[in-house]
């Protein structure tokens, strides 16, 4: 099957049950996205299928055909980084980075739909997304960072 | 080969015959009882059974009322709360202002088998409308509710049963999968009562 992802078009021969997120990472190489738990409990393998944060671990691959999707891997270029990035490297935000992609392509999917949040929505929104080394508090400065300069551009 | 052809026409047969026999439904027989055949009292009993299935959890997580929370209770859960995550649905009741109901119930075709998955059907996960709130509801208030055409989408006793012959969310509950109690009688069995219940004239319990 064909799939688009960052633009580019992929020809991949995979079952057409195989999740999204072994598509990427397995067939693709694109090891950015990452895998926490494959039952939708933790939000380390989000990415955007037109535009929307989804789990890939859930999403089989001919679900996303036809669709636009992009990984943390298309969402910047280290020239030209996405300013949810940008923010993320300004605050520092990372620990261990594991949950890291996931939580900035959901961050990019958030002030999409609210380009100024209040604490509530960044906590309602942002709740899905686990991170075991607990760097809510800087997710949360950095989202507020990151809409400020899109409000900027 | 033979053979092939030879099942194959036997199951154009046996499809076309059931086809015939479900013709009122797709996925259930939609065959309501003759009027003035069912006694107040046996719908009134209907009514009892549809209330175990609208207030079980399979069912009434969902039917949450104006927070938009959908509810994590049951056999499975142990202490009733709210969904994990800090989700909420939103006026929309399919996330659409916060995080998508699909984000993690996805499109599924088949059964869910994992413990502890999201559950995930054929279509776009969604919270039920406002109006059909059954979290913690009495069976009267949701009896009240289910045959107000205002609060019940317009439907009469039929419209109810065709909407539980087509929302594939609903016939997950029925299968849910996973390790989670389904929701009790079968879906044939609850239409079945909804079309008695109806044919009764609603019997309700603060009807006189
Ligand atoms: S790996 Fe997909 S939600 Fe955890
Ligand atoms: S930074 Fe380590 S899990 Fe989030």
């Amino acid at each position: 099957m064909k799939l688009l992802v960052n633009g580019d078009e992929r020809e991949v021969d995979v079952e057409d049950d195989m999740p999204l997120l072994w598509v990427l990472r397995d067939e693709l190489g694109l090891k950015g996205t990452k895998y926490g738990c494959g039952i939708a409990q933790c939000g380390a393998c989000t990415v955007h299928m037109d535009g929307v944060a989804v789990r890939s671990c859930q999403v089989a691959a001919a679900t996303a055909e036809g669709t636009d999707v992009v990984t943390i891997e298309g969402l910047g270029m280290p020239e030209a980084l996405h300013a949810v990035q940008d923010a993320w490297i300004e605050h520092q935000v990372a620990q261990c980075g594991y949950c890291q992609s996931g939580q900035i392509m959901q961050a990019a999917a958030l002030l999409e739909m609210h380009p100024e949040p209040s604490d509530d929505v960044i906590d309602i929104v942002m709740s899905g997304n686990l991170c075991r080394c607990g760097t809510y508090p800087r997710i949360r400065a950095a989202v507020k960072t990151a809409a400020t300069k899109l409000q900027e551009t | 080969m033979g053979w092939k052809i030879k099942t194959a026409t036997a199951t154009l047969l046996v499809t076309s015959l059931a086809l015939a026999a479900f013709a009122e439904g797709e996925n259930v027989t939609i065959n309501p009882p003759a009027e003035g055949s069912i006694s107040r009292q046996d719908g009134f009993e209907a009514w009892q059974r549809i209330y175990e299935v609208t207030s079980h959890p399979r069912c009434s997580n969902c039917h949450v009322g104006a927070d938009n929370i959908p509810m994590w209770s049951g056999p499975s859960y142990g202490v009733a709360g709210p969904h994990g995550m800090n989700i909420n649905a939103g006026e929309s009741r399919i996330g659409a202002e916060y995080l998508q109901c699909s984000a993690c119930h996805t499109y599924r075709e088949g059964d869910n088998d994992m413990p502890h998955a999201a559950p995930q059907v054929a279509t776009n996960w969604r919270l039920p409308p406002v109006e059909a709130e059954w979290f913690g509801k009495s069976g009267v208030e949701i009896c009240n509710q289910l045959r107000d055409p205002d609060r019940n989408g317009g439907r009469d006793f039929n419209e109810i049963a065709g909407h539980l012959d087509h929302d594939l969310i609903l016939h997950w509950a029925w299968n849910p999968g996973g390790g989670r109690e389904p929701a009790p009688f079968s879906l044939q069995e609850h239409v079945n009562d909804v079309l008695a219940w109806g044919v009764a004239g609603y019997p309700c319990e603060n009807d006189e």
